[in-house]
């Protein structure tokens, strides 16, 4: 009875992700294999990946959409290994771990995957080298932004500082789940895990990375708290977590976006968290703003409303 | 693609800024909006214009962004002096999720349904702009497609002292045009660049046509979010985005000359000196309301 019920509630959302979400990215696809930020226009690394992996957690979705996607991935690597953000640019990004995860379990993108990984594990953050850490003690700033620099994470862009949601997407990507990653890897998640845990904002959950500006705490926000709970799930126990659930949970009734509302449903099915049954809905969300016809919230929804909810099952890596 | 040229400001000629008090969002925004506008006799019949809000974070009490009251005034107004297209755009610097910012400040509620008019500058597709300036170590960036090739556009922040840049107003609104899908949440790469200087770069870049000031409540203190709403009672209007920006600074009591990029502004962007600036509307001296800045920022106060 119990689980009619919960198939019942589920159903409208599973027609919302049939008929809505998937064709919106399916038809969205470029010639090229990419997908854009808004359906026609030019492909771009980070959309493809979401489109991806939506995509790949879909038994009805086109095998062939998504062979065509992948391609354009490994077109779009850079000879050093990284993806740029968009296809003029000629330097990596972020946007290479999100590529990177997007390629796992893929054998025939096994190199450039590794190739990517190695570029992850050397893009150090420009905020904590040595010297900057030397010069931030005698830094006005260092009272006005109490943070750690001994604990390194990863920047948005090359040659900057570390952030809530890019370390959040280097610390998924090197997580093995069955393949490889590379030797440093593990040296690299445990800084950037600690990063994570000491720009936790008081009382739980992340913003961008600021977890007190002028003594006064920084306001959490969804979308970056979504992202640490996931990279740092195996820690689920830890105080630290327990409380930005909490945190989440409490917010999961305001929430007045798609893509927010789509990440939180992940986040909670994925750090054991329970759904309130009063929660907004997806399909209500969408009558709003259409998505506003993005690509990566589409695919999020596609996500949130996966069944059985198998994604980024995580397995113990095997070191290089 | 919407082309400046950068001129002196001995070569450009005086610029114009109209003051209008306004006591609260409740009032007939769009006809007053209307009338300032037609002050300007700007060139927009048959073009499409962007407005450019500063939609910061989430908002639900209306003290943080610019109000979508002022917006869909100044959008109707627009429409109504013969502009063939108004668009709405921001690329939010601290928040990815721009639809919960824009829920959270109800601006479907005042413009109607916004699939067709809102861009988010943030995700659109971009261009590489050299920069020209070289105020900053910058040599390039990926701008958005949008606000380089719209026919005019419209700088509308909210009048705000800020905790690293002194103030925020039309010139470092424009921060907002930079695209976090390329540089991030925030956008960084500016940061380390110098904000200052970045601001100068972005401008000389992509220099708004036209600035609209919602003054009608700011916010002073640790601004761009954690600061105190103030209530000034004004909107400011102006052809020039350096002399509306010096002319809030001198609302707000603060020096305009004082804040660094706003100083350097003056050199190429547009007038600082208020011999230059032909004030309409209300005196400065009549709304003055002065604004608390942090203590880093005291040098700037009048």
């Amino acid at each position: 009875m119990e689980a009619d019920a919960e198939n019942s509630l589920r159903e409208p959302e599973t027609s919302f992700r049939q008929s809505v979400c998937l064709p919106f990215l399916l038809n969205a696809q470029n010639p090229d294999g990419g997908w854009g930020f808004h359906p026609k226009s030019e492909s771009r690394a980070e959309p493809t990946c979401w489109a991806l992996l939506a995509l790949r957690e879909s038994s009805t979705a086109s095998t062939e959409a998504v062979a065509r996607g992948l391609q354009y991935l490994r077109v779009a690597q850079l000879s050093d290994g990284s993806w740029p953000s968009t296809p003029e640019q000629r330097t990596g990004c972020w946007v290479t771990a999100l590529c990177c995860w997007a390629l796992q379990g893929t054998p025939d993108a096994a190199a450039a995957r590794m190739a990517g990984l190695g570029w992850v594990c050397n893009d150090w953050p420009q905020d904590s080298t040595p010297w900057r850490r030397f010069l931030t003690r005698f830094s006005p700033r260092s009272q006005v932004q109490p943070i750690n620099n001994a604990y390194r994470g990863w920047g948005w862009t090359p040659g900057t500082s570390s952030w809530v949601e890019p370390t959040s997407f280097a610390l998924i990507a090197l997580e093995a789940r069955g393949d490889v990653v590379p030797s440093e890897a593990k040296r690299r998640r445990e800084l950037g895990e600690a990063m994570l845990y000491d720009r936790m904002c008081p009382g739980g959950g992340w913003n961008c990375g600021n977890p007190r500006v002028y003594g006064v705490p920084g306001v959490p926000l969804i979308i970056p708290t979504v992202w640490a709970l996931i990279a740092l799930r195996q820690y689920g126990t830890r105080p630290e977590n327990v409380m930005s659930l909490e945190w989440l949970d409490g917010q999961i009734g305001n929430i007045q976006s798609t893509g927010s509302l789509a990440l939180a449903k992940i986040c909670m099915e994925m750090c054991g968290g329970r759904w309130p049954t009063d929660a907004p809905v997806l399909s209500d969300l969408y009558e709003r703003n259409a998505f506003l016809e993005s690509i990566q919230v589409a695919a999020w929804s596609c996500l949130a409303l996966c069944a059985p909810f198998r994604w980024l099952d995580m397995t113990r890596e095997k070191p290089a | 693609m919407r082309q400046h040229t950068l001129i002196p400001s001995f070569q450009r000629p005086p610029s114009k800024v109209v003051i209008r008090r306004v006591a609260d969002y409740e009032q007939d925004l769009s006809a007053l909006i209307h009338e300032s506008l037609a002050a300007f006799n700007l060139p927009i019949k048959g073009k499409t214009i962007l407005l450019k809000p500063n939609l910061v974070g989430l908002d639900p009490l209306g003290v943080v962004n610019t109000h979508p009251a002022v917006i869909a005034a100044t959008r109707e107004s627009f429409l109504r002096s013969g502009a063939a297209q108004v668009l709405i755009g921001d690329g939010p610097a601290l928040d990815r999720d721009t639809e919960a910012i824009i829920e959270s400040g109800r601006l479907r509620e005042y413009v109607g349904a916004l699939a067709a008019v809102f861009v988010d500058l943030n995700v659109d597709e971009v261009a590489r702009v050299t920069l020209k300036t070289r105020a900053s170590r910058l040599k390039e960036l990926y701008l958005p497609k949008t606000a380089l090739g719209v026919d005019f556009l419209v700088s509308m922040p909210k009048l705000k002292t800020h905790h690293w840049a002194g103030v925020t107003l039309s010139l470092k609104n424009m921060f907002g045009i930079v695209p976090g899908s390329c540089y991030g949440w925030p956008k960084n790469v500016l940061h380390w660049a110098g904000i200052d200087r970045a601001i100068l770069d972005i401008n000389a870049a992509c220099r708004p046509d036209f600035a609209i000031v919602d003054g009608i409540v700011g916010m002073e203190g640790d601004g761009p979010t954690q600061g105190t709403p103030k209530a000034s009672g004004v909107l400011v209007f102006g052809n020039d985005p350096v002399a509306v920006d010096a002319t809030c600074c001198r609302v707000m009591g603060l020096l305009p000359e004082k804040v660094r990029y706003l100083s350097q502004a003056g050199t190429l962007l547009g007038h600082l000196q208020d011999a230059n600036i032909q004030q309409l509307g209300e005196q400065i001296a009549r709304v003055k309301t002065s604004f608390a800045v942090l203590p880093t920022f005291r040098p700037i106060v009048e």
